[in-house]
């Protein structure tokens, strides 16, 4: 038998190449762990794949030392057992049922990773499916000024009717969350009223009374209950290129393009706005992020987005499924 | 002094023999035309008869009609402005609704003029802010300035006296008959019977009421908007802070002095009703509920939703409107925001009613279809609209013409003259 003839490398024999398994299995496990637990982390995820096929490689090696036994689980009858739980296994989770989708929505990296951000040379998508029945891409076609070597930073959110953040799909790099002032503010603004409704043991619908007919819940807004008399929600971008120098503007600031949805009037194609840029304000102590029309000062900035388009797919009245949410 | 009752018969008959003297039907007013012998009709006969020879009437001293009055004024021609309650300003100030806007679109100002300059007047004594038109509203309202309704009343009435614009408060026309250069209208108030002789009409009544009474064609909707009943309870009423309670009362109309009552009547019950429920005082009350609609006029051109969405730009533009498509029901308001860079006209067709002479109107009875309506009501573009008219009606008064006839280009003269904005491309 050829199988027979085969050895792993000298000094790749049966003990190393056990330790070594064993010792690989062990990182790609935790690393595995890590990278479902938090959110994506370059480091975390490369070694977690690289010691992947490292683990691949030695499981090679240790299959090879260990033909005897793997031939005659082969010739066992367990093996076809084996197989069709594997494979259903399997099955399962590439068909991402909701059961599976709940269990990867926990995760810190892949939960944000069903909704799916693409960016090709000139455009980016970004999808959103919150129920299967509800499906939301962005495609945001990229200006002339959009750099793909140094790309600007990009928020995309949505808010409800009194332009309270309730949900952000796509956030910037952690370190360049400054760049996106607009969005970070309003950011910031929903984690103090969910920390207060956490503090006053409240859902965190108590805390939105400054605006009667608003909730924070997105999925009031999403997927309502009731579509026909459904409150309005906008969905907005803001982009930043730093250091983007124009006329007698150092660096430009970020832009905020947004859109309003309508679920009692829905509408499959909805193009995306130009709503101005934010300034900081203080009054009585106060901080706010109001947004200005654009002026003649902008230039290169207005050219980051040629257009931004959203497109929902919706079933039919009366079939609208559940939301699932991903967290943020 | 109490009146005597054959002084008021006298003086409805010389009415009527007035007219029916010159050969003229009774019945149809409009259709008829009399020669109008200033001397005679103006003669007066006890001291509750008055009488004026003015060039313009203005009838209703609301949001369009108080502008539109002290607009002809300035312009030089004598003008006569008849209010049927206690005070001007009507939407503003009766009503309570004391924000009244929009003056601006897309970071800039699209209305100005006489009904800015009383807007910023009243900010500007009552120590108060002006929006900011460059930055960008989270919500369509949030622009509207807030303003001292007390203060907004007087204010009105100090510029009309300024403008030379006589005031009569609590009367109405009762009756009006075309004469061969303008019209004889009979006001009453109480205790007050007034005949005018003017070449010209301004119907800011609201509901067209004046048009109504010359039988030209006007519109109403079967189910009209609800009103709304301002009112405060518990914390003490701050003017200009627009913190007053609202409720809607169905079926609100201010057709005629019934359907007032009537609204009124619905709306005081409605807040006694929560007064009792909430138990907190009743700190404030505005004394009349504010009536979205009622009669819009069939005018020598009709504003549809679409030429409003769509910002067209008539080539008879008198005035800019800014507001979302904004019809409110039984359920509430769903407000559809016009898309970006739109600034809807206003026509000054839409103004005058079809096939008539030396009368338009000025206001939420604008000729317009019901959505284009529910945008173009609000009180920014009411008071565009009264500057408008205010304008051509004088110039027509002037030049002895009627308000179509008026040469465009004088209109924007005199507009721009006035500190109006002319519309353009924004």
């Amino acid at each position: 038998m050829v199988l027979d003839k085969l050895r792993a490398p000298r000094g790749l024999r049966r003990k190393a190449v056990t330790l070594l398994t064993g010792l690989t299995f062990v990182i790609v496990a935790a690393t595995g762990i890590a990278a479902f637990a938090a959110g994506f982390d370059i480091q975390v995820v490369g070694l977690h794949t690289l010691m992947g096929f490292v683990f691949i490689l030695l499981v090679a090696f240790h299959l090879v030392n260990n033909r005897k036994p793997l031939l005659r689980y082969v010739r066992s009858k367990t093996l076809w057992g084996s197989l069709a739980v594997t494979a259903v296994m399997a099955i399962v989770v590439w068909r991402q049922p909701p059961a599976v989708k709940m269990l990867l929505s926990l995760s810190g990296n892949l939960g944000p990773a069903q909704e799916r951000f693409q960016m090709s040379e000139d455009h980016m998508v970004f999808q959103y499916s919150p129920a299967d029945d509800y499906k939301l891409a962005l495609t945001v076609k990229t200006g002339p000024t959009y750099q793909l070597e140094n790309p600007p930073q990009i928020a995309i959110w949505l808010e409800n009717q009194g332009a309270y953040h309730i949900k952000t799909l796509l956030a910037p790099d952690k370190d360049k969350e400054g760049m996106l002032p607009y969005w970070a503010f309003k950011k910031k603004g929903w984690e103090q009223a969910k920390r207060k409704a956490e503090e006053n043991n409240a859902k965190v619908d108590g805390v939105s009374s400054a605006t009667p007919n608003g909730s924070f819940n997105p999925a009031d807004y999403i997927l309502p209950a009731d579509p026909e008399n459904s409150m309005p929600y906008k969905l907005l971008i803001e982009i930043n290129q730093p250091g983007d120098a124009h006329g007698s503007l150092e660096d430009q600031p970020s832009l905020v393009y947004a859109v309003e949805i309508d679920n009692s009037l829905p509408r499959t194609f909805q193009v995306l706005d130009l709503a101005g840029y934010p300034q900081r304000e203080q009054i009585d102590g106060q901080e706010s992020w109001p947004l200005y029309y654009v002026n003649e000062e902008f230039g290169s900035a207005l050219d980051l987005i040629d257009s931004a388009l959203l497109t929902i797919e919706r079933t039919p009245a009366g079939s609208v499924g559940t939301i699932q949410e991903t967290g943020n | 002094m109490k009146k005597n009752p054959t002084d008021r018969r006298k003086f409805l008959q010389r009415s009527i023999l007035g007219t029916a003297g010159a050969g003229l039907a009774i019945g149809s007013a409009y259709n008829t035309l009399v020669s109008a012998e200033t001397q005679d009709n103006l003669q007066a006969t006890s001291e509750d008869q008055v009488a004026n020879e003015v060039d313009v009437l203005v009838v209703g001293g609301g949001t369009a009609g108080a502008i539109a009055a002290i607009q002809a004024g300035r312009a030089g021609v004598k003008t006569l402005l008849l209010e049927r309650n206690s005070q001007l300003g009507g939407t503003t100030t009766t009503a309570g609704v004391a924000f009244p806007g929009l003056f601006d679109a897309w970071g800039k100002q699209i209305i100005a003029g006489i009904g800015w300059e009383l807007v910023k007047a009243c900010v500007d004594l009552d120590g108060g802010k002006l929006p900011d038109f460059a930055k960008v509203p989270q919500r369509h309202w949030h622009n509207q300035v807030h303003v001292n309704q007390f203060l907004y009343a007087l204010l009105a009435e100090e510029m009309c006296e300024h403008a030379g614009v006589q005031i009569a408060y609590y009367e109405f026309p009762q009756k009006i008959v075309a004469t061969a250069d303008g019209w004889l209208v009979d006001c009453v108030g109480f205790g007050t019977q007034r005949r005018v002789i003017c070449k010209q009409i301004i119907d800011c009544t609201g509901g067209a009421e004046t048009v109504g009474m010359l039988n030209l064609p006007r519109l109403r909707e079967e189910e009209r908007q609800p009103g709304s009943m301002l009112f405060q309870l518990g914390d003490p009423h701050n003017p200009a802070s627009g913190q007053l309670n609202r409720l809607y009362v169905h079926g609100a109309d201010s057709t005629n002095s019934r359907t007032v009552t009537a609204a009124n009547l619905t709306g005081r019950k409605a807040i006694l009703q929560k007064v009792r429920q909430q138990k907190q005082r009743l700190m404030h009350m505005q004394p009349e509920t504010g009536v979205r609609e009622t009669y819009r006029i069939v005018g020598e051109t009709i504003i549809t939703v679409q030429d409003y969405t769509s910002g067209r730009l008539f080539e008879d533009a008198v005035c800019n409107a800014f507001y979302p498509v904004d019809l409110h029901t039984k359920s509430g308001v769903r407000p559809q925001p016009l898309k970006p860079g739109t600034v809807p006209t206003i026509p000054l067709r839409a103004l005058i009613p079809k096939n008539s002479r030396n009368i338009m109107v000025a206001g939420r009875c604008i000729s317009s279809d019901r959505l284009a309506n529910s945008g173009l009501r609000v009180q920014a573009s009411c008071m565009g609209m009264g500057q408008a008219a205010g304008v051509a009606a004088s110039l027509a008064a002037r030049d002895q013409t009627t308000p179509l006839e008026v040469p465009l280009v004088k209109i924007h003269e005199m507009l721009r003259e006035h500190d109006a904005i002319v519309p353009g491309k924004v």
